[in-house]
């Protein structure tokens, strides 16, 4: 059996495009970057030693599930979870949903989808998609990477999303359970813009938000001091480019995304000066978009001595520069 | 309709790409236009860091940006998918 009239969209990120599908079949028409927006998923965290990372690392969005609560306090959208211990009643539970013709989104290791190619399959314990049906031993897929409905082997499956590792799964669902008849989609919005601009410039961690990119300016020049070899570090430079362009960020870092909310943003709240930061965003997103570049192109060549990592982190002290100005000017239209 | 796209967008492509990438040991009457440019199969076998560098020389030259990856793995596939993205985009500039 399918779920009838789940409509499967693509989208740049798996977790906001899981959302908002998920929204948009419980009869809320809203778009994936005002799901983004509202739940304030532009960010950056930067990570020099942390025992999660085994090498200095970065985040340009906020954390898994954080975009879910933030949707579900601001626009009032209520979501049932579940986590499990034990993987057979998990796979139940999941039956049994989408026997009740409940669209169901599942947390999974990216790894273990059969349908994904072997290539491309890389151990990301924080993928989304959505289990829409089940056909004797497959189940019925919208992810929202894949032009269309993709089928999964209940083994994958399971093994996808009871796997083991850093921020493993648990076996983790969710279902939309509600959602109001009335939505304050302008005050959603506001909030949304206020916490990112607070989350950008005023946590007081010197490694998170505009602090952890001037972080990264600083420190992408020690990176050589925990790799292994050339080979190491140059794997590691390029891998600045996978997480900028190729992880569902929609491009720049999520920047592009944010970009195109605040352009949503601003026709909802009739504030043609949003449009204008919109534009300005874009803009910073080619700054992004050309680090990403510099990174790709001084791994591939492997030309990682220091004169190149000093330029490498002087275009991100750049972006450090344009975003705190950004964040700044989008803080005082939305105050 | 999709946009047709001709045999000069087709040449301007394949000049763009072997500028932006510093190729001069491939003649340009050697690049298939439907052969994938990924891969092997063509005169032209390019790699991810390439890609990046033609998405940033079509916004650049083309004033047309991707901004969805999805859409970019697609757009980059051959030179017919690239003129042909370029012939339906021209005046949509962000995409």
């Amino acid at each position: 059996m399918v779920i009838p009239d789940f409509t499967h969209k693509m989208s740049a990120h798996c977790e906001s495009g899981a959302l908002t599908s998920l929204l948009n079949h419980a009869g809320l028409e809203i778009s994936e970057p005002l799901v983004f927006g509202i739940a304030s998923g532009v960010f950056f965290g930067y990570f020099h030693k942390a025992k999660a990372f085994p090498f200095p690392t970065f985040i340009v969005r906020n954390k898994p599930g954080q975009m879910r609560r933030n949707i579900e306090k601001r626009l009032g959208v209520e979501f049932a979870e579940y986590r499990f211990k034990d993987p057979a009643l998990g796979m139940s539970r999941l039956d049994e949903l989408i026997s009740r013709n409940i669209p169901t989104a599942c947390q999974v290791d990216f790894f273990y989808l059969d349908y994904v190619p072997s290539w491309e399959r890389v151990h990301i314990n924080v993928h989304f998609m959505i289990v829409i049906g089940k056909e004797e031993q497959q189940y019925i897929v919208s992810d929202a990477y894949f032009p269309q409905i993709m089928k999964l082997d209940e083994r994958s499956l399971e093994k996808g999303r009871f796997a083991g590792g850093n921020m493993s799964p648990e076996g983790f669902l969710f279902h939309t359970r509600s959602v109001p008849e009335k939505i304050d989609l302008e005050t959603a919005i506001r909030k949304g813009i206020k916490k990112a601009c607070f989350n950008m410039l005023s946590i007081p961690m010197p490694f998170l938000g505009v602090k952890g990119i001037r972080m990264f300016a600083r420190k992408v020049t020690e990176w050589p001091n925990f790799a292994r070899d050339t080979e190491h570090l140059s794997h590691e430079i390029m891998k600045i480019n996978i997480l900028l362009e190729d992880q569902g960020t929609g491009g720049a870092g999520f920047r592009f995304m944010y970009a195109t909310f605040l352009q949503q943003a601003s026709s909802i709240l009739r504030l043609p000066t949003l449009k204008d930061l919109s534009q300005e965003l874009m803009l910073i997103g080619d700054g992004w978009r050309e680090i990403s570049l510099f990174a790709a192109r001084i791994g591939k060549n492997r030309d990682l001595g220091a004169e190149k990592l000093g330029q490498l982190g002087a275009m991100i002290a750049g972006r450090a520069d344009a975003e705190e100005n950004f964040f700044r000017k989008l803080s005082k239209v939305v105050h | 309709m999709p946009t047709t796209p001709d045999y000069k967008l087709k040449m301007e492509i394949k000049t763009m790409i072997l500028d932006t990438l510093g190729i001069t040991d491939v003649p340009i009457e050697t690049i298939e236009d439907d052969k994938p440019l990924f891969g092997g199969g063509n005169a032209l076998t390019l790699d991810s860091v390439d890609a990046i560098e033609i998405i940033m020389a079509i916004q650049r030259i083309y004033g047309i940006r991707i901004t969805d990856q999805h859409i970019a793995r697609e757009v980059v596939r051959s030179i017919d998918s690239i003129a042909l993205f370029i012939a339906d985009n021209r005046e949509n500039k962000a995409i």
